[in-house]
């Protein structure tokens, strides 16, 4: 936290690290502490929201698990080292770009592999995301290799100050991204003739193809849309998160327990889902350790499955 | 699935009777050349470890293959019972001197008590969250491993105390004994399995797999049946990686409950067919083989995770368009059935 040292410096300077709490605020220091980390668990948290809207909808509309969604997130995340570091501009004008490279990649996934399995989520269907998952993961490292690889933009690396509160400002502008395509693909959902044909086509794709909707054209559309929104996620992560091949499948547990949690299906629940895991992540990194900050998320999911299957937001089990 | 044609046999666990023995043939026949591997001339010991090394997958898929191919229920949480079996083995020898024969046991044991509550919290649940569960499992394990270092070693992982060639330690320094141990883990699950198959507890997990409704109106104890099928896969699972830690020596958190780990284990039954006695055999044979050459190809181009790439091809491939394997398409409906 760049903007932190300076005070701390100072503290130090003038003996002792109690001198820290006086020199910066006159807050009691533990509650500015879980101030900070609430607030950056809800900042964080919306982003992780934004990566589970696409997996949610895309199981909300096709009932398809996409075990790849982290992968494609990964590729939203190299779009903007791309840009970055080869391209020499700010990282967040590739978000065109990935948006477009993760729904055609989504696209051509589904042509390929999921419109086989729409409806179910099998094991069959499940197994066919992991291979899928398997495929990007090494076709990123054959691409760019191992090592992590790190984006700028014009938001990298700066800080907002609120009394105890140190915020970064990518990770601001990435909340506020989040905020802005949940409510927008929500908006699409609900209120667009396109919304109405593809729940048209989730509730009864029979029916639906009877009164003469291109059903194979609206689920392609809706889970390109899906995909696009993993990629326009990854370009904005990267900005304050550096990538590697294996960040993809790494992202699949949290995008799962913030989708079940939210109410797997439901958009909405998922972004609210995602602030949740975010804020149980920072606190327990505060306040136990933040090597274990994602154990309580994975006994929560546990929790959640035995006693509430359908999340907070969800509507039907599967 | 497009041109789902009606299956021919009797369900995936049932191939024809002929197919069936030609498979049969085909397993006896590869256990026979590898139990006379280690006398034959040519032999060296880097073909005897990748020996070794299939029949530890092998048997790890054949337990796995338990609860996934014949109970239906997608376990990617595997890797948490191949971990215990490791972690509890080795401690229970570095700290205690207690001999792996005995210790594994205990694996075992941690193993059941472990997948009872893990399959009585989720299996009450369609397999899509079970699935998801066993996930979250594997990396809470992961996470806790690799942050309680003073027992686990954390990441650096955690080594077995070496006392060069012992069978009270159940150490060598050459693969062959490993090679028979192997041989009698795969033959013993082999029969297990065969064992499950044509018992009425395996017609019982058949039945939950393909219909759990009408199953339960037939009388079957549905969510009985499909924890104890995961409790016996689990402990098989747990035995099957204490011969994993005697081989290695060493295991760390990522190898253990990582999810590639999860995933690999699935691969020899799946690519030789799901629910099947012999399918983990041949397809775990395949696979071994398979990454070999890729491992040999690739390195000479200084290229890394090719094996990677072709089993993730291999598993797509496999599922859309052999979902019952190669065993399937031994069949005379050409693998081309319905499996669920």
């Amino acid at each position: 936290m760049a903007a932190g040292t300076a005070p701390e410096k100072e503290a130090a300077s003038r003996g002792g690290v109690h001198g820290l709490s006086e020199a910066v605020v006159s807050f009691d220091p533990l509650l500015g502490t879980i101030a900070q980390a609430v607030v950056s668990g809800i900042l964080i948290g919306g982003v992780y929201g934004l990566l589970s809207v696409g997996f949610s909808f895309a199981f909300g509309v096709m009932r398809i698990v996409n075990f790849a969604h982290g992968d494609l997130v990964m590729y939203g995340m190299y779009a903007g080292v791309v840009a970055s570091k080869m391209i020499g501009i700010d990282a967040l004008w590739a978000i065109p770009f990935s948006f477009l490279l993760t729904a055609v990649l989504g696209g051509v996934q589904y042509q390929v592999v999921f419109r086989h399995f729409v409806g179910h989520a099998t094991l069959q269907q499940l197994l066919a995301a992991i291979g899928l998952a398997l495929v990007l993961g090494i076709v990123a490292q054959l691409v760019f290799g191992v090592g992590t690889m790190s984006a700028h933009s014009g938001f990298s690396g700066k800080y907002v100050v609120f009394g105890p509160v140190f915020l970064s400002q990518a990770q601001i502008v990435a909340f506020a991204a989040a905020v802005v395509c949940t409510l927008a693909v929500e908006f699409a959902l609900q209120r667009t003739r396109w919304g109405k044909t593809v729940r048209a086509v989730a509730d009864d794709i029979e029916a639906a193809e009877t009164v003469g909707l291109n059903s194979q054209f609206i689920n392609i559309s809706a889970f390109a849309l899906a995909c696009g929104l993993a990629g326009i996620a990854g370009t904005f992560m990267v900005t304050y998160f550096p990538v590697q091949p294996a960040v993809g499948f790494a992202l699949m547990p949290i995008i799962i327990i913030a989708t079940t949690i939210g109410g797997l299906g439901s958009v909405n629940g998922a972004f609210l889902g995602g602030i949740f895991c975010g804020v149980v992540q920072q606190l327990t990194a505060l306040l136990w350790s933040s090597a274990l900050q994602d154990v309580p998320l994975y006994l929560l999911l546990l929790v959640f499955i035995a006693y509430k299957p359908t999340g907070l937001f969800g509507l039907r089990s599967e | 699935m497009e041109a789902v044609a009606p299956d021919k046999g009797h369900g995936i666990a049932a191939p024809t009777a002929r197919a069936g023995r030609a498979l049969r043939l085909w397993s006896l026949a590869l256990l026979v050349v590898t139990a006379v591997l280690p006398l034959l001339p040519f032999t060296n010991n880097y073909i005897l470890a990748v020996v070794v090394r299939a029949l530890i997958f092998i048997a790890l898929g054949q337990a796995w293959n338990i609860v996934a191919g014949i109970g239906g229920q997608l376990s990617l949480g595997h890797g948490v019972f191949l971990g215990l079996g490791c972690y509890v083995t080795a401690l229970l020898f570095n700290h205690f001197g207690l001999t792996p024969w005995i210790g594994a046991w205990g694996g075992v044991l941690v193993c059941i008590v472990v997948a009872l509550v893990m399959g009585v919290m989720t299996l009450r649940m369609r397999g899509l969250f079970f699935a998801l569960a066993t996930v979250a499992i594997s990396l809470a394990f992961d996470e806790v491993a690799k942050s309680y270092v003073g027992l686990t070693g954390g990441d650096n992982g955690l080594a077995l105390k070496f006392f060069g060639n012992s069978l009270w330690a159940a150490q060598w320094r050459t693969p062959e004994p490993f090679v028979y141990a192997g041989l009698v883990f795969v033959v013993a699950y082999y029969w297990i399995t065969r064992r499950i198959l044509t018992s009425q507890f395996g017609l019982e997990l058949r039945a939950v797999r393909d219909d759990e409704e009408a199953a339960a109106a037939a009388g079957v104890r549905v969510f009985r049946t499909k924890v104890v099928g995961f409790i016996v896969s689990a402990a098989l699972t747990g035995l099957a990686g204490a011969l994993y830690m005697q081989f290695y020596q060493s295991i760390d958190p990522e190898t253990a409950f990582g999810l590639s780990q999860a995933i690999q284990l699935q691969l020899p039954a799946l690519i030789g067919g799901l629910g099947t006695a012999s399918g983990p055999i041949i397809g775990g044979a395949v696979m071994v083989v398979l990454a070999e050459l890729t491992n040999l190809g690739s390195t000479k181009f200084g290229l890394t995770g090719v094996d990677i790439l072709v089993y993730g091809l291999l598993l797509l491939v496999v599922i859309l368009r052999a979902p019952t394997g190669i065993v399937g398409l031994l069949r005379p409906s050409g693998g081309r059935g319905k499996t669920r």
